[in-house]
Formats: structure tokens, C-alpha cells, sequence
């Protein structure tokens, strides 16, 4: 997975391309908008992580441009700024995806797998999730462990399908709220936790092998294998 | 909020003004009327004296120069006939004979000697008796039987009679009446157009102030870089325009500076605390025993309390200084309310706490929705932060008048008397509080952004009470296409 990084920090750029590294990807970094532009048209990148604080162009700018160019790559986009843009809104729903700094490394690195997962897919209409012995009837709205069908609240049904989903991957607390919910916030309490620990407790019962994992001060992730 | 300018005509500045000009403008016209028709009719009336004083003195000189024998009577009687003929202002009468002259002849003692006009020629003696004539002048003489005085003159007679010549006035009334009803006519027309004319003037001058009051409250309402419509001319309005216009100039220019502070001062802290934050973590991801970890953790927090607490901080800085940006859509409360209590339910129990909706319908208010969920959060996030175990919150919702009505209210110990009254004010928290004192503060400061307002107070039973006000969505007032400057 070839990943282009637009960022002028210096320190930020290189923790990111460090981790990125380190997380698989092969990353080319650009300082500036001129350079991301020669880079992005030369190289077939699978996404670009680009910051909107740029010294020379306004990042979505180099990215409206870059469409033009014909580059189709989904877009992370980072931001400083707090107040989201419509702009920005508006290519968040074109597919791609934006963080606001300060960001936890993990948060990025599951949301660029989500953004190039969503990106390569298509997405298949399945009906069926099944990771492990745990099985998802979508259509039903039924889960099952092995024999033992769970008795799910369709609140919980939706967050076991988007662990499920992303089996596999860590999925930030942000990400949940984002996904399952539908809600931008950041509570500075437990809410989420509670809600996983919910699940869990209907989920990995007695004799099975737990399958949701915490990841401290990170997320959690539901087990593949 | 939609502008509460009157549309409708009768209640418009537009309207009293042409109605004041209007009868200003009729009572001129009524005085030129009036001093018209007095000086017509006087002058009528010194054109039918002259006429009736010079008339019978030549009767009179005929009478005294021709001989008193049988045609006398004849010669007079035509003389009289001929004068009446030539009558000033006379319209023709369609009655046979003449009604509207009168000659009389009397003798010493008062007989009638000679009578041309109509009847006999008794009651018209009776009133000129009555009325003490004076020789060379005409008076006003009204007469039984007739509704229209006549005007009489009157010369003596060598034999120490009179000779009487009378002339109507009716048709000096029919003159004076015709010029009347024309005048009328026309005078309601000259009002009517000038009504017209007032009417569209000034309304075409206040439908520019109109617009322009419309188009600043949009403008205070949302968007800061459009501009009032202005107008070519450069008269009061245009020159209203004009200023406005420079006015929201500099409070643009304001706050965009305000906004340049915020955001370079977001990004400068944002940056390091991203690479510090980075740094963290790949460190946390190569620490390899638990003992190693902690201390990363626990600073990843910290720094993730302190990225939080500078993020509230400004949108708080921001909606004070009523420079928050807001993206708007039509949002139902009642649907987020039921998705947050879905949201907190689990850790409310957990922590041995109830909560509960209360609510009719769907309440629609016009918000930016990422705001207003971080505001019910905030609430919430109080409730489970600050209630015991076995205390429960009550979430109510309701319409009233122009507002959504979000109350959140618990059965906990309430607000401590010390910060009762400071509770919006950034910092203030209970002395047990955890928080950094910003979550009402960003309430009170997004509700005020949405044109709305926070109540915080002890409710009847202790515990404590806030209530939410939000304006409600209102249909999308149908604006004219506006011109705005090109700035």
C-alpha cells in the first residue's frame, strides 16, 4: 500500500512517516503543494494523507485540484482547524475522511484502513458476517455464537456489525461514536466503554474464546483469528 | 428569526405617509377651491349688477321718454323682453316665457303700472318693498314662490315711482354649482393621482429600507460576508446602505481577525501537541512491560484532557464573542435527545443512575447539529459525572411559543450555593468536580450561538435543573433575489 503524506511540520511528518512505515505502508512525504502535486500525479498512490495548513496552497485546494488531475485516491484529511468546513464536510462525503489535530496515531492508522478497505471493496452487499464462530445475520438482524444465538438490542447489533466489519483492526472510541452513532463528540466519560463491556459480556460468555479486545488508551479490536 | 416588517400595505410606513400627504394635499386643493369660487362668484355677481344698473336706467330712460299712451305699455314690455335677452351667465330656460327677469313699473302709490315677467307681478312688489332698495345699486331680494333670490335694482320714476328690474340668480347659482361639481371632480382626481404618486414613491424608498433591514438581519443572523443590497441613488437611502455596508466591513474585518487569533493560536498549540502525542505513542508501542506503559498512558490522557480543554475553550471564546461558525440544518431534537439517552443509558445504570425521556413529538429546531450533540453530551456527561448512586434525571422536551425546550433535570443534591449564580462562567465547577469547569460554559456559549439561552436552578425538590432554549426551525421565508455589492 503506497501512501502519500502532505505535511510542512517537520516533527509531525516524521513521527507519521516513521509509524506509517512501521504499520506497512510505503510512504513518500511531501513538504508543500507543489511537491504533493508532482508526487500524486506520478505515483499511483492507494490514499493520501494531506494537512490543510499548507505554506504554499490550501489543502482542499490541492485536493480539488488533484481530482482534476485525475488522481482518485481517497483522501485523510488533518486539520488544525476545529470547526469543520463545509468544504471539508463536503469531501467527507465524497469518501474520504478528515482528523483534527491533536489526533491519537492509532485513531489515524484505523480510519486510513477503514478509508482504503471502503475505497478497494466497493463494498459487496453481503447478508452474512461471520468472523470466527460469531455469525451476523444482517437481514434478521440475528447474531449467534456458534449455536447459542445472542439476544442482542439492536444499539448493541449495530456496534457488534461494525466490530465485526472491521475484524481485525482496532477501532478507535471516536470512530465508534462516529459510526455507530453518528455523532461527532468527544464525552470525557465512560460511555463507550460501558457499551463494549455490555457486549462483551453477551458475546464472549463462558466457554468461547473472548473475541473484543481493549487496546489501552487506543480502542478495541475485534479478534480474526 | 424571520424579519417582523409589516407586508401588508395598510400597516405600512408607506401607506400613512401617502394617507397624510393625501389629506394634506386635499385640504390645499379645497382652499383653492374655496377662494376659486368666491372670487367667480363675486365676480358674476359684479358683471349681473352692473348689467341690471345699467339696464334699468335705460328702461327707465325710455320710460321717461316715451309718451304715456297705449303703446307705452308695448314699448316697455319689449325693451324689457329685449334687456332680459341679453341677460350675463343666462342658460336658456325651457319654460315658456322668462322667469328669470322681472320688470316692474309702480306708480307713486304703489300700483302696478307696468309688469313684464311672470305671474302678476304681486309677490315680487311685496319682497321689493320689503326689502328697502337703494337707487344705482342691486340687492339680494327673495321673493315667495321662488327657492333662488333675485337680484333687484331699482331707479325712481320723475312721477315719484319706481321702476324695479330683477334678474334671478339661479343661473349665477347653476354657474357656481357646475364649476363646483367640476372642480370636485377633478380635485378627486389631482388626489387621487397625487395618492397614487406619494404611495409608490415612498413605498419604492422604503421597500430599499425594507430590503436592507432584511438583508441585515440575515446577515446578522448568519453570514458575515454578504452585504445589504445598495442602492444606485445616493440619497438618505443609499447613503444607509453605504454605512451599513462599511459598518459590517470592519465587524467582518474584526472577526476574521478574531478568527485568525483562534486559529493560529489553535494551530501553533495543535501542532506540538500532535508530534508530542505521536511520540507517545510509538514509544507506548515499544515499551514491552506494563511498568514501562503506565507513565506513557497517563500522559497520553493528560494530553488528550488538555487538547480537549483548549478545543472547548476557544469554541467557548468563539461563541461569546458570537463568532462561532455555524453549519445549520433542520435537526429533531427529540431524535438526538433519544440517541444520547441510547448513548448514556448503560453508564448511567452502571453507575446506579436512571434516566428518562419525556415527550410528545418530534420538536425541529434549525442548529448545527456536531454543536448541539456536544451540548446535550455536556449535559448528560454532568448528570453522570456529579449524581449519586440511586438519584435519576429526567429528560423533558417541549415546544413553547418559538423555542424547543430541552430541560434536564435530577433529583440530586442540586448546584452548591457557591457557584449557583457564576455556573456559565468558564472554570466555575463544584469543588468534587473532575471537570475543568468548561461544560456549561460551552452550553450556555452554543445555545447563545443558536439565538437561544441556558436557565440553571434548583428544582423543587433540591436537585438541580437546567433548561435549554432553542429556537425553532421556521419555514425558509421566501426572499427576493438581492443585489449584493461586489465586495
Amino acid at each position: 500500500m503506497r501512501v502519500l503524506l502532505v505535511e510542512d511540520e517537520v516533527e509531525i511528518r516524521s513521527f507519521l512517516e516513521r509509524s506509517l512505515t512501521e504499520a506497512g505502508y510505503q510512504v513518500e512525504v511531501a513538504p508543500d503543494g507543489a511537491t504533493a502535486e508532482e508526487l500524486a500525479v506520478e505515483g499511483s498512490h492507494d490514499a493520501l494523507i494531506v494537512d490543510l495548513g499548507l505554506p504554499d496552497v490550501d489543502g482542499i485546494t490541492l485536493i480539488l485540484r488533484l481530482r482534476q488531475l485525475g488522481v482518485k485516491a481517497p483522501v485523510m484529511i488533518l486539520s488544525a482547524r476545529r470547526t469543520v468546513d463545509d468544504r471539508v464536510r463536503g469531501l467527507e462525503q465524497g469518501g474520504d475522511d478528515y482528523l483534527t489535530k491533536p489526533f491519537a496515531l492509532a485513531e489515524l492508522l484505523a480510519r486510513l484502513r477503514n478509508l482504503l478497505r471502503r475505497h478497494g471493496s466497493g463494498g459487496n452487499p453481503s447478508t452474512r458476517l461471520r468472523v470466527m464462530d460469531l455469525e451476523l445475520d444482517l437481514l434478521r438482524r440475528e447474531a449467534s455464537r456458534g449455536d447459542e444465538a445472542l439476544q442482542l438490542t439492536p444499539q448493541e447489533f449495530v456496534l457488534l456489525e461494525y466490530l465485526c466489519r472491521n475484524a481485525g483492526r482496532v477501532v478507535t472510541r471516536s470512530m465508534i461514536l462516529d459510526q455507530v452513532w453518528g455523532m461527532r463528540i468527544q464525552p470525557d466519560t465512560n460511555v463507550i466503554d460501558v457499551h463494549i463491556y455490555r457486549l462483551r459480556g453477551k458475546v464472549d460468555t463462558a466457554g468461547h474464546e473472548p473475541l473484543i479486545k481493549t487496546l489501552r488508551g487506543v480502542g478495541y479490536v475485534l479478534k480474526d483469528r | 428569526m424571520s424579519s417582523k416588517i409589516a407586508e401588508t400595505p395598510l400597516r405600512s410606513a408607506a401607506w400613512r405617509i401617502s394617507l397624510w400627504a393625501t389629506l394634506a394635499f386635499a385640504f390645499g386643493t379645497l382652499l383653492v377651491f374655496l377662494m376659486l369660487n368666491r372670487f367667480v362668484a363675486n365676480d358674476i355677481q359684479r358683471r349681473t349688477d352692473a348689467w341690471l344698473t345699467g339696464e334699468v336706467e335705460s328702461l327707465a330712460e325710455i320710460s321717461e321718454h316715451t309718451p304715456k299712451d297705449q303703446r307705452y305699455a308695448r314699448i316697455l314690455s319689449e325693451a324689457a323682453e329685449l334687456a332680459s335677452k341679453e341677460v350675463p351667465n343666462r342658460t336658456r330656460s325651457h319654460t315658456v316665457g322668462n322667469d328669470s327677469v322681472f320688470f316692474a313699473e309702480e306708480a307713486r302709490d304703489g300700483a302696478l303700472l307696468l309688469w313684464v315677467g311672470t305671474g302678476t307681478g304681486k309677490a315680487n312688489l311685496e319682497a321689493v318693498h320689503g326689502a328697502h332698495l337703494e337707487p344705482d345699486t342691486a340687492t339680494d331680494v327673495h321673493i315667495d314662490g321662488y327657492k333662488v333670490p333675485f337680484r333687484v335694482a331699482m331707479v325712481p320714476t320723475d312721477e315719484g315711482g319706481h321702476i324695479y328690474l330683477g334678474v334671478s340668480q339661479r343661473d349665477e347659482r347653476r354657474v357656481l354649482e357646475n364649476l363646483a361639481w367640476r372642480f370636485l371632480a377633478l380635485g378627486l382626481v389631482i388626489v387621487l393621482i397625487g395618492f397614487v404618486i406619494v404611495f409608490y414613491t415612498t413605498r419604492r424608498m422604503l421597500t430599499a429600507v425594507r430590503e436592507i433591514t432584511e438583508a441585515a438581519s440575515r446577515i446578522g443572523q448568519s453570514d458575515l460576508s454578504s452585504r445589504v443590497p445598495t442602492v444606485t441613488s445616493n440619497d438618505e437611502v443609499g447613503q444607509l446602505a453605504l454605512t451599513l455596508n462599511r459598518m459590517l466591513d470592519r465587524i467582518e474585518n474584526s472577526m476574521h481577525q478574531l478568527h485568525t487569533i483562534t486559529n493560529s493560536l489553535a494551530h501553533d498549540l495543535r501542532s506540538p501537541l500532535t508530534a508530542i502525542r505521536g511520540k507517545l505513542e510509538m514509544s507506548l508501542s515499544s515499551a514491552n512491560s506494563g511498568e514501562q506503559m503506565e507513565p506513557i498512558v497517563s500522559a497520553i490522557d493528560e494530553l488528550d484532557r488538555l487538547s480537549e480543554f483548549l478545543n472547548t475553550s476557544l469554541d467557548v471564546a468563539e461563541a461569546r464573542a458570537d463568532a462561532l461558525r455555524l453549519s445549520r440544518s433542520d435537526v429533531d431534537m427529540e431524535e438526538v435527545l433519544r440517541a444520547m439517552i441510547g448513548l448514556y443509558e448503560p453508564s448511567m445504570s452502571d453507575k446506579g443512575l436512571k434516566i428518562s425521556l419525556h415527550n410528545g413529538e418530534p420538536v425541529h429546531v434549525f442548529v448545527d447539529p456536531a454543536l448541539v450533540h456536544r451540548l446535550v453530551a455536556n449535559l448528560l456527561d454532568n448528570e453522570l459525572r456529579h449524581l449519586v448512586a440511586g438519584s435519576s434525571v429526567t429528560v423533558s422536551l417541549r415546544s413553547e411559543d418559538d423555542a424547543a425546550v430541552l430541560t434536564v433535570e435530577d433529583d440530586g443534591s442540586g448546584f452548591a450555593k457557591e457557584i449557583k449564580d457564576r455556573l456559565f462562567e468558564r472554570g466555575v465547577k463544584g469543588q468534587a468536580s473532575p471537570g475543568h469547569g468548561l461544560g456549561l460554559a460551552f452550553v450556555e456559549a452554543v445555545a447563545r450561538a443558536h439565538g437561544g439561552s441556558v436557565t440553571a436552578a434548583n428544582g423543587a425538590n433540591g436537585g438541580a435543573r437546567l433548561e435549554v432554549r432553542l429556537p425553532l426551525a421556521v419555514q425558509p421565508v421566501e426572499v427576493e433575489p438581492m443585489m449584493v455589492s461586489a465586495d
